[in-house]
């Protein structure tokens, strides 16, 4: 057993649990339960301090109410700011929603383990989201653009419910006409607005070609989807360890100790979000 | 180590010395039963005691406690000082020095906590030996021995208490406090052979072979679906377990609206929304799966991390449980397959 006088001596001064003031600079509504947020953290250090990875998450603070684990939408090649995506959809998103341009809420963080981004360079990428999924995997596909040349050939497979509930549409329109980025969206329910395809988003693995050897794959989504996407990517023959998933647990204290984001044998907040597939087969009930 | 032989008479002194200088918390009888509490009258501490209904954890991570203070407008902390004054812990078992231990890896480290790591600092920790109770199993995890952790450790021999030192202040605190003498060659052999009695005291076997690996194995095994059945979900089990830390955080408000704490409590995974997310998700919906995951997380989840089970066999779940879940039986079923 470790020697507890050698644990003792660590410093204490930072208390992990205070959250940190940060302005909202930015409010888009993007559909009827989904706006994204643009904040600014109000002290220079701390401000100065935040770097992150695509697929990390922040604890949202909004004292009286609460906290929620939200993953971060911008890239880590735009730094001042941090976007999250966020859904109505309990207390403390429900209070943020409220909320106008210039209020200030709390943020800490970041928290997890991202994306591979380092590792995934010099390769293909395939992106699958499905619903919300979109969120984390907005942060991962804004830093790809940012540094394109790094990677081979973009793919995006995007599904959501309904054409009304297609996340980020303003930039995935005009995404649609660039020949560095396949971007395939569908939805369930398409209205007579719709011109993209229909269906869920594993049929749109008809529509593409994998090179399993060079490929690193990213999935975001609901719960259920995971097993499905994953059998796609495996029918294309990529490795189990270059297939990445981001999940979402109840992320309560984000620093590893609250013991609510258990899954398997780790913890989301600290082992995760973003497990391989090879991990994730590992953690008894995750998928 | 340091090595001193203080006559059982005189271990009041001990008490009353450190009550001059610290708040002194030790097992008393209330109801018949054994509680840690601090100590009015140094005659009321009861170091022949079984087990504590709680575990000494909630003297460095209480049930309930404050995090800081805030203002809503602006969304500011006010204060977030982590008080705690000076303490002794006295008359702790091996199994709940053991179970500090293993806290102390959650809580320190990375991402420290600074709430349980000031009371940490500012507790010294008597240790005292002890004898099987009929629902303890400390033996099958090694824990009935401690070796880091305390300041002094008081080991029963009779008419004296073989006072073994590991830190300065415990040192320190015999010396001033109490009328000691240094160890003779017959006091170490006489040492020896309680120690060795001690040890064969204990008899409780329990297979533990290759735990992490049944439990992944037999995820799926019906056994946890019958613990499930019996599971009452009112996590009891967690509330007595020394070594349990899980918590939930809520902000409270003054009435006013304008301030308020944000305090955290203890939780457990046995209770139903533990493991449920926002969208209405619940990753263990059923007391099967949460049944199971204590036992997971126990032995295999925290196991990968600190390469220790989270539990020291002190036996409180079992008298806890009021369906009669014992992790003995548990771990057995487990190996067996059959729940008896």
């Amino acid at each position: 057993m470790k020697n507890a006088q050698t644990v003792m001596t660590r410093d204490i001064d930072a208390n992990p649990y205070h959250p940190w003031p940060a302005r909202i600079t930015s409010i888009m509504d993007l559909t009827d339960k989904e706006k994204l947020f643009e904040f600014r953290l109000i002290d220079e250090d701390v401000r100065e301090a935040f770097e992150f990875q695509s697929g990390q998450f922040v604890e949202l603070s909004i004292f009286g109410v609460g906290e929620a684990p939200i993953s971060i939408s911008s890239a880590p090649s735009k730094q001042g700011f941090i976007e999250l995506c966020v859904r109505d959809s309990g207390d403390v998103t429900g209070a943020l929603h409220a909320k106008q341009c210039g209020d200030v809420v709390g943020l800490r963080g970041p928290y997890g383990r991202g994306f591979p981004f380092e590792e995934m360079k010099g390769h293909d990428i395939l992106l699958v989201a499905g619903g919300l999924g979109i969120a984390p995997l907005k942060s991962l596909i804004n830093h790809i653009h940012d540094e394109r040349h790094e990677f081979g050939k973009v793919t995006i497979l995007y599904g959501s419910r309904n054409p009304a509930e297609v996340l980020f549409r303003y930039q995935f329109d005009m995404w649609k006409h660039r020949d560095d980025f396949d971007l395939i969206l569908t939805v369930d329910q398409p209205d007579d607005s719709w011109d993209g395809e229909t269906g869920l988003v594993t049929k749109l693995f008809d529509k593409i070609d994998v090179d399993p050897d060079n490929t690193y794959g990213a999935i975001c989504g609901p719960p259920v989807m995971y097993k499905y996407v994953i059998e796609e990517m495996r029918k294309k023959n990529m490795d189990v360890d270059r297939i990445y998933v981001s999940f979402e647990r109840r992320m309560k204290c984000g620093i590893g100790k609250c013991g609510h984001c258990g899954v398997g044998h780790q913890y989301t907040c600290v082992d995760g979000p973003v497990f391989n597939y090879w991990e994730a087969m590992n953690l008894q009930g995750a998928i | 180590m340091f090595f001193r032989v203080i006559d059982k008479e005189r271990l009041p002194d001990l008490v009353t010395g450190l009550s001059t200088e610290y708040e002194v918390i030790a097992p008393v009888e209330k109801d018949g039963r054994f509680v840690y509490a601090p100590v009015v009258d140094p005659g009321d501490v009861r170091l022949d005691y079984d087990t504590t209904l709680l575990p000494p954890k909630k003297w460095f991570f209480p049930a309930e406690e404050t995090l800081m203070r805030f203002r809503v407008a602006d969304n500011e902390v006010l204060d977030d000082e982590v008080f705690a004054a000076p303490r002794v812990l006295f008359g702790l078992h091996p199994c709940d020095i053991n179970a500090l231990l293993l806290m102390d890896n959650v809580f320190t480290g990375r991402y420290a906590d600074p709430y349980y790591m000031r009371r940490r600092e500012q507790t010294l920790l008597i240790g005292v030996s002890c004898s099987p109770s009929d629902t303890c199993f400390c033996n099958v995890w090694d824990t009935n021995e401690v070796h880091w952790g305390f300041d002094v450790f008081l080991t029963d021999m009779g008419d004296r208490y073989f006072a073994s030192c590991r830190t300065v202040k415990g040192a320190e605190i015999l010396d001033r406090f109490v009328e000691n003498r240094t160890v003779t060659d017959e006091d170490t052999r006489e040492f020896q052979r309680v120690v060795h009695d001690f040890k064969d005291a204990f008899d409780r076997s329990v297979d533990t072979t290759q735990l992490p690996v049944l439990l992944d194995a037999k995820f799926d095994s019906p056994i946890w679906d019958e613990f499930g059945e019996k599971c009452l979900s009112c996590g009891a089990c967690s509330m007595v377990c020394p070594t349990c830390y899980c918590f939930d955080v809520h902000d409270r408000l003054e009435p006013d609206q304008k301030s308020g704490v944000r305090v955290r409590t203890w939780d457990s995974c046995q209770f139903k929304e533990f493991a449920a997310v926002a969208h209405g998700q619940n990753f263990r919906d059923t007391r099967a799966s949460r049944v199971k995951y204590r036992y997971y997380h126990k032995q295999w989840g925290y196991l990968s991390k600190f390469e220790r089970v989270l539990c020291v066999g002190c036996g409180r779940c079992a008298r806890a449980c009021p369906a009669g879940i014992n992790p003995v039986n548990v771990i057995e079923a487990l190996q067996t397959g059959e729940v008896r």
